[in-house]
């Protein structure tokens, strides 16, 4: 009589669990196929046909709004240009091998072109769908490091003092200005050593902010503290905070002309009344009404004058009340933007260990980021603001613009409904 | 005119006690209330303020307000564009919306890239001489290199006294207005250049060669008389009637025609000069649509002219109103641009049409000229 031998429930479990499982990785999404959604190449091909319109709407008078936007979607249209060659080289390399009475030489020259312009086609794909990803508004702006310990008392607040140095070293080897806008330890003062309480870095060259917006969360850290005296690891965290600076200056406060400028008012949107009374008009009346009233029509803003007798100097009175105040509701509206980015950051409730987005683990010497799925295993190379680092953040960078393509593509659909 | 609630009346004398006549006039408290800040801000330039004598001129202005005197021949001056021109009993009083054609017809010339180096301007029936100031003003400020040179017309020699004492105030404090550019001569443009009698009055040809003025001219502007006797009746203001002279509102009676026909009397001696002149833009102003459609027509009928279009009040606006149907009709012939009541009718022709800005005008046109060169 055969009796199946006894085997154990936990060998069970691992021969039924299939070996390629293990490998498989589902943290992140790096796709490098070849093909890109259908709805993201809708949305290019509107862009392209829309940008057909602005040019000939250009051609017949400038308008700064227009320029700006055929700057900013020329990149989409090329890409989308060389995606349709690629995506026609490729079709017809494929029909030709396909094709019975193609020799088969040809067909060998066909097959070995078919590897290279498979990889030139998914690298179009890939920089169309990069080119779609609308740039972060204040992607160009210098930027602000704040960094606080977190969650792990002193231990925090030394890891916070790694965490500066860090970055800090990695600005220096990158060639980029920064400047301690404030650096104080855990005793108040500004002396270095000693564990942090709070440092902020002004990091000075232009596009810092989209160099370090993925940088912004709870970093945790596993070691043993130089403060522990029995060796055991402590998990604690320190939270970074990135925030675009706003100089006055570098927004051109009193250009009217520059669009980017919060002063910044197209003559189209804006209605000029004068007030006239009913009737005639001309000569038949010899009115005194030199009231003028502008109506900012986007936003529905009234200005009403009529201090002076010349109609023109209200005017003059009138535009100038009317840009201060879109420009003082811009600039509310953009500080409302930041305190509800400071917030959605780092919020209250988000300063513990568990909504870390990156762990540098010293016992294994590895840095691993929760957002991109990315390991390394220099952790010296990171702590000090090496390639390694830079490594890592190029990897949450990318992972950003995959989470906009989703989100992008998902907004398509919805759309489409 | 609709009698005004005592209510009203009680409201303004809470505010202050010289408001209820000027209300009267007004027909509003916050217009009153800005008359009266501006008659109040004049007094006070003449006399010294909470004085005797202040109390009384104040007193005496609002008065005179009340019986319907316009406000700015109280004060002296109007606001013409950024000029602040005088004003005198016998002169019509500059308009806002007249300002607001001649500003936008010097804005699209400012961007003209073939202006000749002397451009030659004529403004017909000038009164106080603003036109020409004002587009002087406005075109030389913007384009240092051309030169306006500008002559002012008119059969008043009260409204000639008047421009040019405009022209010696004005030259002290606006850099861009040229005393050595800016003429004013009389002349009776009414007057058939060909039966010219030797008379006291010249007609504008032979005044021309009189003063020794070019004949061709790049621009003709006029502001003539355009009233109809029954609309002088009907849609004037009293202030208008009582207080302006007619012979600047209503073109004379012995023109004859029918009331229509009297209104329109200066145009067709206006489009027959601007060919005489060899005007390449030339800008009418009108009373209203109709009369503005009337104007239009004219001036296809002299195949004179490129391009013709209808500026409402406000050109720089967009149209936000209804084109009343009857008119629609006619739109289709005539571009109607701005917003407002019909105001001026633009002509152009040749090198008229780029320097405004406008497409060229078509091969055929262009050819047809050439041969009747």
């Amino acid at each position: 009589m055969k009796v199946a031998p006894w085997i154990c429930r936990s060998c069970l479990t691992r021969i039924s669990r299939s070996p390629l499982r293990r490998l498989a990785r589902f943290q992140s999404t790096t796709s490098t196929s070849e093909s890109i959604s259908p709805a993201l190449l809708a949305r290019a091909r509107t862009i392209a046909s829309e940008q057909k319109e602005l040019t000939e709407k250009l051609a017949n008078g400038f308008d700064a709004r227009a320029a700006k936007k055929l700057g900013q979607q020329s990149a989409i249209v090329n890409a989308l240009q060389t995606w349709d060659k690629a995506n026609e080289s490729v079709t017809e390399l494929v029909s030709l091998i396909h094709d019975p009475t193609t020799d088969a030489e040809l067909r060998d020259l066909a097959a070995d072109d078919l590897g290279s312009s498979r990889t030139a086609l998914a690298e179009a794909a890939k920089s169309l769908t990069t080119s779609l990803v609308p740039i972060h508004p204040f992607a160009h702006l210098p930027c602000l490091l704040e960094i606080r310990p977190g969650a792990g008392g002193s231990e925090a607040a030394i890891f916070a003092g790694d965490l500066v140095r860090m970055y800090e070293s990695f600005c220096n080897r990158n060639n980029i200005r920064t400047t301690f806008l404030k650096y104080e330890n855990v005793n108040g003062t500004s002396e270095a050593g000693l564990p942090l309480s709070e440092a902020v870095i002004e990091v000075e060259s232009e596009n810092a902010y989209g160099l370090f917006r993925c940088e912004a969360g709870v970093h945790r850290v596993q070691r043993v503290p130089v403060t522990e005296t029995k060796g055991r690891t402590h998990t604690s965290a320190a939270s970074v905070l990135v925030l675009p600076s706003l100089q006055e200056n570098s927004l051109g406060e009193a250009d009217f002309e520059d669009p980017e400028s919060d002063y910044y008012v197209d003559l189209k949107e804006v209605r000029v009344e004068v007030m006239r009374a009913g009737g005639a008009g001309g000569q038949h009346v010899n009115k005194t009404e030199s009231a003028v009233r502008l109506t900012h029509l986007p936003t529905n803003t009234v200005v009403s004058i009529q201090d002076s007798r010349s109609q023109s100097k209200n005017k003059d009175k009138a535009w100038q009340l009317l840009r201060s105040r879109l420009a003082q509701a811009r600039r509310e509206k953009r500080e409302d933007e930041i305190v509800a980015m400071r917030r959605s950051v780092v919020g209250v409730a988000k300063m513990g260990r568990g909504d870390k987005i990156r762990t540098y683990n010293w016992g294994q010497q590895r840095v691993t980021d929760h957002r991109s799925g990315t390991t390394v295993h220099d952790l010296d190379d990171v702590i000090q603001g090496g390639q390694t680092l830079e490594k890592v953040m190029e990897s949450v960078r990318n992972w950003l613009i995959e989470k906009d393509v989703e989100a992008m593509i998902a907004e398509e659909e919805f759309a489409k409904k | 005119m609709p009698r005004l609630p005592y209510s009203l009346l009680w409201k303004a004398r809470a505010v202050d006690h010289l408001l209820p006549p000027l209300v009267k006039q007004c027909r509003d408290v916050h217009a009153a209330q800005n008359e009266l800040r501006w008659l109040r801000a004049h007094a006070d330039t003449l006399s010294r303020p909470n004085s005797k004598a202040h109390d009384g001129l104040l007193r005496k202005m609002v008065e005179q307000r009340s019986t319907g005197m316009p406000l700015q021949y109280i004060l002296g001056t109007e606001f013409f564009g950024d000029l602040e021109i005088k004003c005198r009993p016998g002169v019509l009083i500059p308009r806002q919306e007249t300002a607001a054609s001649v500003t936008y017809l010097a804005q699209l010339l400012q961007r003209a890239k073939n202006l000749p180096s002397q451009l030659h301007v004529m403004d017909l029936c000038t009164g106080t001489g603003c036109i020409p100031l004002l587009f002087q003003h406005e075109l030389h400020a913007a384009r240092r290199d051309i030169q306006v040179y500008c002559l002012g017309v008119d059969i008043s020699t009260k409204a000639l006294d008047l421009a040019k004492s405009n022209l010696r105030k004005l030259q002290k404090t606006e850099p861009a207005i040229v005393p050595n550019l800016m003429k004013f001569m009389r002349a009776d443009i009414l007057k058939e250049p060909d039966n010219d009698v030797p008379s006291v009055l010249p007609s504008l040809k032979a005044a021309l060669e009189l003063n020794r003025k070019p004949k061709q001219w790049d621009i003709l502007i006029s502001n003539p008389p355009y009233i109809s006797p029954s609309a002088y009746w009907k849609t004037t203001t009293r202030s208008v009637r009582g207080f302006e002279p007619k012979l600047a509102l209503v073109p004379k009676a012995e023109l004859g025609g029918t009331d229509t026909e009297q209104g329109d009397a200066f145009y067709p001696r206006l489009l027959a000069t601007a060919v005489e002149i060899d005007a390449k833009v030339v800008l009418f102003e009108v009373a209203d649509l109709d009369q503005a459609v009337r104007v239009a027509h004219l001036a296809r009928k002299t195949n004179a002219f490129d391009g013709i279009e209808i500026w409402r009040d406000q050109p720089d606006q967009d149209d936000l109103e209804q084109v009343p149907e009857n008119i629609s009709k006619d739109r289709s012939c005539f571009p109607i641009i701005g917003a407002g009541n019909g105001r001026s009718v633009l002509l152009y022709r040749g090198v008229g049409a780029s320097w405004l800005g406008m497409p060229a005008p078509m091969q055929g046109t262009l050819e047809q000229q050439q041969v009747s060169l």
